[in-house]
């Protein structure tokens, strides 16, 4: 049982390295970031406690609010879903994230007390 | 003994009473200042029925003070020389031409009156038909109530024959015009001086014409109401509206309101407005009856009239003691008006206590009760013991003296009194279905309203009603009780409600416990360190900005995202949401166009046809 997970864990690694363009190979390192940041604060409200919640949720909402909006560019300007996205360039994915990261920005900063 | 009180139904609640008539005089009879207070003064004293002193100098005074060209100075000096005897007012041609002229449809209703009053007082003849189509024009034009009041005068003053039919019909719409204020005041909203001059010359009009008036028995006591409430006038004019209806309402042919008062016990006062005495009246008892029995005791009886007061012997009949309501009318004049009065008599008796018998009953009844008579009102010789296993009880009967029969009255208490500690307890006693009274104390099942003090108390029976002229309050015996659980027996400590209370101590919300600073700065140590791992996957990917062009929108894209980045953390640190919405609108507009622009040239560069 445990080998065939390793043996899935290798071949998708190996496949992943191969066949996945460079940006969006910087998209996922990003991602990745982000998942880390997020997992780190979680970490620190189970141990230390919710005290300032507001800021605590804040800084959350903040890094999942990136991952999905970075989960979302990432879609858009996969080669491969070309054909879904016939009327977004890159370019538009791009300034479409950056608006709506403003906005998120706005908010956690509104909330982080 | 009786009592009298109240009086219920439309019946006059104001009059002029005795003291109030003499102070109406005194107020009219002060010095003169001109015509107009000299005619107040001494007709309205002459309608209150007092004499007027030095007709003589009066009539000098309104000779040197009449002016014949005023209609208003012939007014006052006529008609106050009617009320004076031997006094003549010389009158000229002039004199009467002037006055015949003002009757006419264009003077004020006043002017009408007045010039009327004195061709009339005066003794010159007038032309009543003249008159009344003077009258009738004017009073289309003034219609008012001084000028309703002014018809009425003026129209009594003509000769019997004339048709006063329309002028009839005007003043029953003015007495629409009355104002009733909760259902006991009827008055005009001008006022009480309009009211009272209203009322007199109605009733002079009437009965001229020996035409009732057109008001209502209740209207006429509403009247009264109104005009004899206000017991200290303002004005002489006040003043002598106010007498004026005064000997209105007690010498017409058709309405009198009758005034009765109590003077004391069964004994009534019977007069009319200004407290006369009503010469032709009978004072009868239409029925009377107990109030809480409700049984009639008397029927039809008469009072009889003794020294100026009616008087009624009703205590012969030896009534029970109690609240009585008697049914009183007055007759003996079809003019008299508010002549049905609802009295209450209240009739009081003593009191006495027998068969007062005191024992103390083992619960379980098992030894004999001991039964002490003690009479009222000594004391009972030996005190009685009693402690938690007994119940101390009490018999006895209450009893008019009068009539010997059973009474209940509304206080029956039984005071329990601790001599030493001061603290007293009170209990009520009851009468059982045949009026003897019983009270009955357990001595273990009230330990606590005792506060469980033993020691002698000494027992008080309070006796009290509203028809008892001898309320008790009898030291019965003294009792020794002894509780079991004894306490210390403490002072009676007044209640303490008026002391300050204990202050309270408000407690602000504590600050949550922060975690130790340490902790935190590792962790924020520890939250910045993936932005390293971050940077360090990017080069090994071998992400750059080799492509990076320098042009001007390139250039002010970067610059303006990061001042939007920039402003994000002064938001954070100084500004409101507002603020920064506002600074954002303008960067990021900047940073929009030249975005677009950077995006476009990185396409058009990305774009390989």
């Amino acid at each position: 049982m445990s080998n065939s997970v390793i043996s899935v864990i290798s071949r998708f690694l190996e496949e992943y390295t191969t066949t996945t363009p460079n940006k969006l190979k910087v998209v996922d390192s990003y991602l990745f970031y982000i998942l880390l940041t997020g997992a780190l604060q979680f970490l620190y409200c189970l141990l230390v406690g919710t005290f300032p919640f507001n800021s605590f949720l804040s800084g959350f909402i903040s890094c999942v609010g990136a991952f999905i909006l970075g989960v979302c560019l990432r879609i858009q300007i996969n080669p491969q879903n070309k054909g879904d996205f016939l009327s977004i360039s890159p370019e538009r994915a791009f300034a479409d994230f950056l608006f709506a990261h403003t906005v998120l920005h706005l908010v956690v900063m509104n909330f982080i007390g | 003994l009786l009592a009298l009180a109240g009086a219920q139904a439309l019946t006059p609640a104001h009059y002029l009473s005795l003291p109030d008539v003499a102070r109406l005089q005194n107020l009219l009879s002060q010095q003169f200042t001109g015509l107009d207070s000299a005619y107040y003064s001494v007709v309205g004293l002459s309608k209150l029925g007092a004499t007027i002193p030095d007709h003589e100098g009066v009539c000098q005074f309104l000779k040197s003070q009449l002016d014949p060209m005023s209609i208003d100075s012939l007014f006052f000096a006529a008609e106050t020389s009617q009320a004076i005897s031997g006094c003549e007012i010389p009158v000229s041609n002039e004199t009467r031409d002037i006055l015949l002229a003002a009757v006419s449809e264009d003077s004020t209703m006043t002017q009408i009156h007045r010039a009327v009053s004195a061709l009339s007082s005066l003794g010159l003849p007038l032309a009543s038909q003249e008159v009344v189509g003077a009258l009738t024009g004017r009073i289309n034009k003034e219609d008012n109530v001084m000028a309703g009041g002014g018809v009425q005068g003026t129209a009594a003053r003509l000769s019997q024959q004339t048709e006063l039919g329309g002028i009839l019909e005007e003043i029953e719409d003015l007495t629409a015009r009355l104002d009733d204020l909760g259902g006991i005041y009827l008055q005009f909203e001008e006022g009480l001086e309009a009211t009272a001059l209203f009322v007199t010359a109605a009733y002079s009009l009437s009965d001229h014409v020996d035409m009732e008036p057109p008001l209502k028995e209740d209207q006429v006591i509403q009247l009264v109401n109104s005009i004899f409430s206000k017991k200290s006038w303002d004005s002489l004019a006040e003043a002598f509206s106010v007498a004026s209806a005064a000997a209105a309402l007690s010498n017409n042919r058709f309405h009198v309101p009758v005034i009765v008062s109590a003077l004391g016990p069964a004994t009534l006062l019977v007069t009319d407005v200004m407290s006369q005495p009503l010469a032709l009246a009978n004072v009868l008892v239409e029925s009377a009856y107990s109030v809480a029995s409700k049984s009639v005791i008397l029927s039809h009886a008469s009072f009889t009239l003794n020294d100026g007061v009616f008087e009624l012997n009703f205590m012969s009949s030896r009534p029970a003691s109690g609240y009585y309501q008697f049914a009183v009318a007055v007759t003996g004049d079809t003019r008299l008006v508010g002549n049905h009065v609802e009295l209450k008599v209240k009739v009081s008796t003593e009191v006495v206590v027998n068969n007062m018998d005191l024992s103390v009953v083992d619960k379980d009844q098992s030894i004999g009760t001991k039964t002490t008579r003690v009479d009222y009102p000594s004391k009972g010789k030996s005190s009685f013991t009693a402690d938690s296993h007994q119940n101390f009880a009490m018999a006895f009967q209450l009893v008019d003296v009068n009539t010997g029969v059973e009474l209940t009255p509304h206080q029956t208490f039984v005071k329990l009194h601790n001599q030493k500690t001061g603290q007293e307890v009170v209990f009520v006693a009851e009468p059982d279905s045949k009026n003897l009274y019983k009270f009955e104390l357990d001595i273990g099942e009230r330990k606590s309203e005792f506060n469980s003090i033993s020691g002698t108390y000494s027992l008080h029976l309070i006796v009290g009603d509203a028809t008892l002229e001898n309320p008790i309050l009898w030291n019965v015996a003294d009792v020794v009780l002894k509780f079991v659980d004894e306490e210390a027996p403490v002072a009676i400590q007044p209640k303490t409600l008026y002391v300050p209370k204990p202050e309270i101590q408000h407690l602000f919300r504590e600050p949550e416990k922060k975690p130790p600073t340490v902790v935190s700065n590792t962790f924020t140590a520890l939250i910045l360190s993936p932005l390293l791992l971050l940077l360090i996957l990017w080069l090994k990917l071998g992400a750059n900005i080799s492509n990076f062009s320098f042009t001007p929108s390139t250039i002010l894209f970067h610059v303006g995202h990061a001042a939007m980045l920039g402003l994000m953390y002064v938001y954070w640190t100084h500004l409101n949401m507002f603020q920064t919405l506002k600074y954002l609108a303008i960067i990021g507009s900047v940073t929009f166009l030249a975005g677009n622009r950077m995006l476009a040239q990185i396409a058009v560069k990305r774009y390989v046809p």
